[in-house]
C-alpha cells in the first residue's frame, strides 16, 4: 500500500511538472509565448502570419509568436485579448471595433473614426491599435470595366441616373441592415435600383463577372476585383462607414518587447487596398495557404528592411 | 473530367504549401500524442489499481464513461472557458477523451489474465509487483496497447475541432474550404491528410499489438493450440 501511494505520488508529480513546460514541437503551448488572433477570413489570417513573421524577422527568431486561428468575429478577439489569451490581432477593423468592442456610435469619416479608436483603446483596454496598414475592408459598389466606360460611372451617385436599366446584386444581410443597409442607402443617396437581387456575399463577383447583373455591392479587398478588372465606384457622399484594417497590440507586451512594435511599425501603410486584393487572390482564388502567401510577399519586399534600421 | 481537374488542383495545392501543410501534420499529430500519452499515464496505473482492488472499477469507469458522453466541441467549448484558447485546451480535452479507451482495456486485459497462471507465479514465492510485472502486464500488454490504438484515432477526430478555439490543426484547410466560394480542393486537402494519420497509427498499432500478443505467434501451429487445451 505504501509503495502504491508513492507510485501514485510520482505519477501526480510528473503530470504536473509536463503540463507545466512547454511540450516539445508544439511551439504554441509555452505560456509565455506571444499569441496572434485571426479570424476565419484569408485576409486575417495572411496578415496575422505577416505579423509573426515581421515579428521573427525584426528579433532574429528569438520570438516566435503563434496564431490563434479562425475566430469567430472580433468580439471573440477582443475578449482573447481582454482575457490574456493573447496579446496580439492581427487585423481589426476600425468601422467594427469602434461599434463592437468600444461600443460607441459609427463614424463616418475614416480619420476621426481610426483616432476615436485609438483613443478608446488606449485609455479602455490598456492596448494599442496601430494606425493602419493601408486598406480598408468595407462594402463598396462595383461595376465591370464594360459598363463602367460605357455609361462613364466614377461615383455612386452616377448610378442614379441608369437605376432603372442596371440590375444590382447585393448581400443578403445587407438588404434589412440598419444604420449602412439598403433602406438607409436609399436616404442617404436619395434613388433606388429597379431591380435588386440579394444572395450570397462570394457569388455577387461572379455573378457580376458573368453579366447576370451589372452593379454589384461587395468587399473592396476581394482578390476577384482584380482578377476581374472590375471598377469599385467612388462613395461620393460617403455613406458606407470606413473599415480601415490596423494591427493591434497590448501595451503591456509593447513594453517588455519594444522590438514587436518596431516590426508592427513597418508594416503601416505599407499594404494598399489592391494590394491586399491581390493577396486574396493569391489565396481564395489560386489555392495557395495564407502563411505561404505572406512570407513571399514579405520577402519579396526584403521584410521592408530598407527603411530604419535593424 | 471532373476528377481529372479535381487531382491536378490538389498536387497544384500539396506542391504550393507543402512547408505549411507539413507544420499542421506534425502539430496535429503531436496533440493527438501528447494527449493520449498523458491519458496513458494515469489511465494504465489506474487500470491496475482497479484491477486489484475491484470495488473502486465500477465508479471509475462510470465516471469515464460520463466524460466520453459529452460531445467533443461541448467538452471543447466548457474547457476553453477555464483553460483559455489554444493547443493546451486542446491536449488537455484528448486526455480525457482518452482516458476511457486506456482504462478499460488496462482493466479487462489484467482481469482476463488466467487466474491458474497467476496463482502459479504466487506459488513460486512470487511477491504482488512480480506477479504484475512477470506475469500480468504482458500476458496483457496487447490488450493494453489495442486501447492506444483506440484512444489515437479517437484523439485525432478530437484534434480535428481543435481549431474551432484557435490551435492550428489540419481541419484550419478544411474551415478555409467552407468559407471560401469553391472550396472543394481545400476540404478534400484537409481532409486527406487527417484520414492518413488515423489510417496509419491504426496499422502500425496493430501491427505492435499482434507481435506483442504471447498467446499468437508466427509459427504456432493449430494443433498446438489443441494440444494446450
Amino acid at each position: 500500500m505504501k509503495r502504491l501511494s508513492k507510485l501514485l505520488l510520482v505519477v501526480v508529480a510528473s503530470l504536473t511538472i509536463l503540463s507545466g513546460c512547454t511540450l516539445p514541437g508544439l511551439s504554441g503551448s509555452d505560456k509565455d509565448s506571444i499569441k496572434i488572433t485571426a479570424l476565419a477570413t484569408s485576409e486575417s489570417q495572411i496578415m496575422s502570419h505577416m505579423v509573426r513573421l515581421m515579428i521573427e524577422h525584426e528579433t532574429d527568431g528569438k520570438l516566435k509568436p503563434t496564431l490563434i486561428n479562425n475566430l469567430g468575429s472580433s468580439t471573440i478577439q477582443h475578449n482573447a485579448i481582454e482575457n490574456g489569451d493573447a496579446q496580439i490581432s492581427g487585423v481589426r477593423y476600425t468601422g467594427t471595433d469602434l461599434t463592437g468592442a468600444l461600443g460607441d456610435d459609427p463614424v463616418k469619416d475614416p480619420k476621426e473614426a481610426l483616432e476615436l479608436t485609438q483613443k478608446g483603446f488606449e485609455e479602455r483596454f490598456d492596448t494599442k491599435f496601430f494606425d493602419s496598414y493601408g486598406f480598408a475592408n468595407s462594402y463598396s459598389f462595383m461595376v465591370t470595366r464594360d459598363t463602367a466606360e460605357k455609361y462613364d460611372l466614377t461615383t455612386i451617385s452616377d448610378l442614379e441616373e441608369y437605376k432603372d436599366d442596371l440590375r444590382l446584386g447585393v448581400d443578403s444581410s445587407w438588404m434589412n441592415r440598419k444604420g449602412d443597409g439598403y433602406p438607409g442607402f436609399i436616404e442617404e443617396y436619395g434613388f433606388r435600383f429597379d431591380s435588386v437581387s440579394p444572395m450570397q456575399i462570394g457569388l455577387v463577383y461572379d455573378a457580376l463577372n458573368a453579366e447576370s447583373i451589372d452593379v454589384a455591392l461587395g468587399y473592396t479587398t476581394d482578390g476577384r476585383i482584380a482578377a476581374y478588372d472590375l471598377v469599385v465606384l467612388e462613395d461620393d457622399r460617403q455613406f458606407f462607414p470606413p473599415y480601415d484594417a490596423s494591427p493591434l497590440a497590448t501595451n503591456a507586451l509593447l513594453e517588455t518587447h519594444p522590438e514587436v512594435e518596431r516590426a508592427l511599425d513597418k508594416l503601416v501603410g505599407k499594404v494598399s487596398t489592391e494590394t491586399m486584393q491581390q493577396l486574396n487572390y493569391r489565396a481564395d482564388g489560386e489555392g495557395i495557404e495564407p502563411a505561404v502567401v505572406a512570407e513571399e510577399f514579405l520577402e519579396e519586399h526584403n521584410y521592408f528592411d530598407e527603411e530604419g534600421e535593424k | 473530367m471532373i476528377l481529372g481537374s479535381l487531382l491536378s488542383d490538389l498536387s497544384a495545392y500539396y506542391s504550393d504549401n507543402f512547408g505549411y501543410l507539413m507544420r499542421l501534420f506534425f502539430d496535429h499529430l503531436l496533440m493527438s500524442i501528447y494527449g493520449v500519452l498523458f491519458a496513458a499515464i494515469v489511465g494504465i496505473p489506474l487500470g491496475i489499481l482497479i484491477a486489484r482492488y475491484g470495488k473502486l472499477s465500477g465508479t471509475v469507469i462510470t465516471l469515464a464513461n460520463i466524460i466520453q458522453t459529452v460531445p467533443a466541441l461541448a467538452m471543447l467549448a466548457i474547457l476553453m472557458l477555464g483553460m483559455g484558447l489554444g493547443q493546451n485546451t486542446v491536449i488537455f480535452t484528448v486526455f480525457l477523451y482518452a482516458l476511457l479507451p486506456i482504462l478499460k482495456n488496462t482493466y479487462s486485459g489484467i482481469k482476463s489474465v488466467d487466474p491458474n497462471i497467476t496463482d502459479a507465479g504466487k506459488a513460486m514465492g512470487m511477491t504482488r509487483n512480480q506477479v504484475l510485472r512477470m506475469i500480468e502486464l504482458p500476458l496483457s500488454l496487447s490488450v493494453i496497447i489495442g486501447g492506444l490504438r483506440i484512444a489515437l484515432v479517437v484523439a485525432i477526430g478530437v484534434v480535428a475541432i481543435g481549431s474551432f478555439i484557435g490551435a492550428p490543426t489540419l481541419s484550419d484547410i478544411i474551415i478555409r474550404g467552407t468559407n471560401a466560394t469553391d472550396g472543394t480542393v481545400f476540404i478534400i486537402a484537409g481532409a486527406l491528410p487527417i484520414a492518413l494519420i488515423a489510417v496509419i497509427i491504426d496499422i502500425a498499432l496493430r501491427i505492435i499489438e499482434r507481435k506483442l500478443d504471447p498467446t499468437v505467434s508466427d509459427n504456432d501451429a493449430p494443433e498446438d493450440v489443441q494440444s494446450v487445451n
